[in-house]
């Protein structure tokens, strides 16, 4: 995929304030099927550069917001952003790299009923039987869109028409961390043990999130995820979690 | 040297200003409801405004310290006693081995602020930050602190005018200023016009994620998804109840709800005080303004 030309990518990005302490970069093409590449270049092109008082930065779906700390942040915010803008289009027409090819991260998961505690309801829901629900939930490669909700949770999508679940009305008390989940056109899998209203289908014997480690969380923003059907027997040879014997 | 917990509060826990760095990978920057008082409650006995302080809500816990240090309480009057003798908001205070520190009831506010001469074991500390992630103080948790030089801590006209800046900006009955957010637009012009003419109150319910409004239902005028996008400290995001939740220091790093705006910095830890008794109005301003404000109480602390 190319990128767009200098004055496309000009008029591609809308920028706003949110509040007094965030800037928002907003594409208005509108967001097709997979994060856009031109969000993620700005982002790693921000990331890059040192700015003083840049607190965080968050991509998200269409959107890229920058938080700053505003007694370090001596300029006024719209012009900065404007700025910013015009210094990432100006490296993109010097140097035009082509997207950096995203990564592709595969993910054990195992669709045994006793971790996929939904999935009853789920295939009476989808009309279809438990090893076509598997093939429409694998087949597809996911795009990471963001991560929230909790540290390390990855919203990923699109998840097929027909296996489309809506979240449980009340949300369940504590739901194991590894459980794979859908919700509407998302797929995600719980970093940690939460309470939380997402259909459960299985669970990966994969750690998602550890605070211990220099990566912390298994995925990133704008990631691209396949999952793996295995087997329990191979879930506890993976296995990672201490919950699971 | 240590804290000891004797009893626990209802929601204790250590905090200083954030963990800023790691919102792209869903981690929130949790940090003070109040970051005023967190900075004042320091500056009393000297320390960097920073430092890591212990945040406390009503009721509070017991706290049992193990050698002579000095700290400071500020933020919500809880109240607090030294063996049952009465002490002062906002002074250093002298304890000793085997001192304990509680709280009898609250009088005004909703968080107060605990500061310590020393620095809290970096066991404590997660990403570059003291503040608790999802974890609260438990009965019998000890809290080492590595010793400062005791040097004697002067009170002096300084403090007692900065003191007397960051209560009369904090206890007052103005409007919470916000910028309007994306979805503002959005709203209909009746929810418009009762969101800035109606009083609101902050129920019950709310905790240190967010604080949900008793006030005027509002509404969009067409349903709209949005998709979700960053949310900070102070977003006023529309439920689909027609109620607005505000964002608070433990706030998730996205959110899907319609964003009507942000409540601006320099008024954030005047709302987190608020009790449930309080009503209170929303009002429109500017990034401008928003900013001058923020960095005048700022440079309170700065000379």
């Amino acid at each position: 995929m190319v990128s767009l030309g200098m004055q496309n990518l000009r008029t591609k990005f809308h920028i706003h304030l949110l509040g007094d302490h965030a800037i928002v970069f907003k594409i208005n093409t509108g967001l097709q099927e997979g994060i856009d590449h031109d969000l993620l270049a700005l982002s790693k092109f921000i990331a890059t550069r040192e700015i003083v008082g840049m607190k965080d930065l968050i991509p998200a779906y269409e959107t890229l917001t920058l938080i700053y700390d505003i007694v370090s942040f001596d300029s006024n915010p719209y012009l900065f952003a404007h700025k910013l803008l015009d210094a990432f289009i100006e490296s993109t027409s010097i140097q035009s790299t082509p997207n950096a090819p995203s990564k592709l991260i595969e993910v054990p998961v195992c669709y045994d009923p006793i971790f996929g505690i939904d999935l009853q309801s789920a295939l009476e829901n989808s009309k279809c039987n438990l090893e076509t629900l598997i093939q429409l939930h694998t087949e597809k490669i996911y795009t990471v869109y963001c991560l929230g909700f909790m540290p390390g949770f990855a919203y990923m999508g699109d998840v097929h028409k027909a296996i489309q679940l809506p979240r449980h009305a009340a949300p369940r008390n504590k739901v194991p961390a590894g459980s794979v989940g859908i919700a509407g056109k998302q797929t995600g899998i719980y970093p940690m043990n939460a309470p939380g209203g997402w259909q459960l289908i299985g669970r990966t014997p994969y750690k998602i999130f550890d605070a211990n480690s220099a990566t912390l969380t298994l995925f990133k923003t704008g990631d691209q995820v396949k999952f793996v059907p295995i087997s329990i027997e191979k879930f506890h040879q993976l296995n990672a979690y201490n919950d699971v014997h | 040297m240590s804290i000891k917990i004797i009893k626990k509060g209802l929601s204790d826990r250590i905090v200083d200003m954030g963990r800023y760095g790691y919102q792209d990978l869903g981690i929130q920057p949790s940090g003070p409801m109040d970051f005023l008082s967190a900075q004042l409650t320091n500056l009393i006995i000297d320390n960097n405004p920073g430092h890591p302080v212990i945040e406390l809500h009503f009721p509070a816990g017991i706290f049992e310290f193990d050698a002579t240090m000095y700290i400071c309480v500020s933020g919500a009057n809880f109240v607090p006693v030294i063996n049952d003798k009465s002490i002062a908001n906002n002074r250093p205070i002298k304890v000793g081995p085997k001192d304990q520190l509680r709280f009898l009831q609250p009088i005004k506010g909703r968080t107060a602020y605990l500061a310590f001469k020393g620095t809290v074991a970096a066991e404590n500390k997660w990403l570059n930050s003291y503040s608790s992630f999802q974890t609260t103080l438990q009965n019998e948790k000890i809290i080492d602190i590595v010793p400062a030089p005791m040097n004697p801590i002067e009170f002096n006209d300084k403090k007692a005018d900065l003191i007397q800046r960051v209560q009369s900006s904090l206890f007052n009955e103005h409007t919470i200023r916000f910028i309007p957010g994306p979805a503002w637009n959005d709203l209909d012009a009746n929810s418009i016009q009762e969101l800035l003419e109606q009083p609101f109150s902050i129920d019950p319910k709310s905790n240190r994620m967010g604080f949900l409004l008793n006030g005027p239902k509002l509404q969009l005028s067409t349903p709209k998804q949005y998709l979700s996008a960053a949310v900070t400290k102070g977003t006023l995001q529309l439920l689909p109840n027609g109620h607005i939740i505000v964002l608070m220091a433990d706030h998730q790093t996205i959110g899907g709800y319609a964003n009507l705006g942000q409540i601006i910095l320099v008024d954030l830890p005047r709302f987190a005080q608020f009790n449930h008794q309080c009503h209170f109005k929303l009002s429109l301003t500017n990034v401008q303004t928003a900013h001058q404000l923020y960095r005048s109480t700022q440079s309170w602390f700065n000379h």
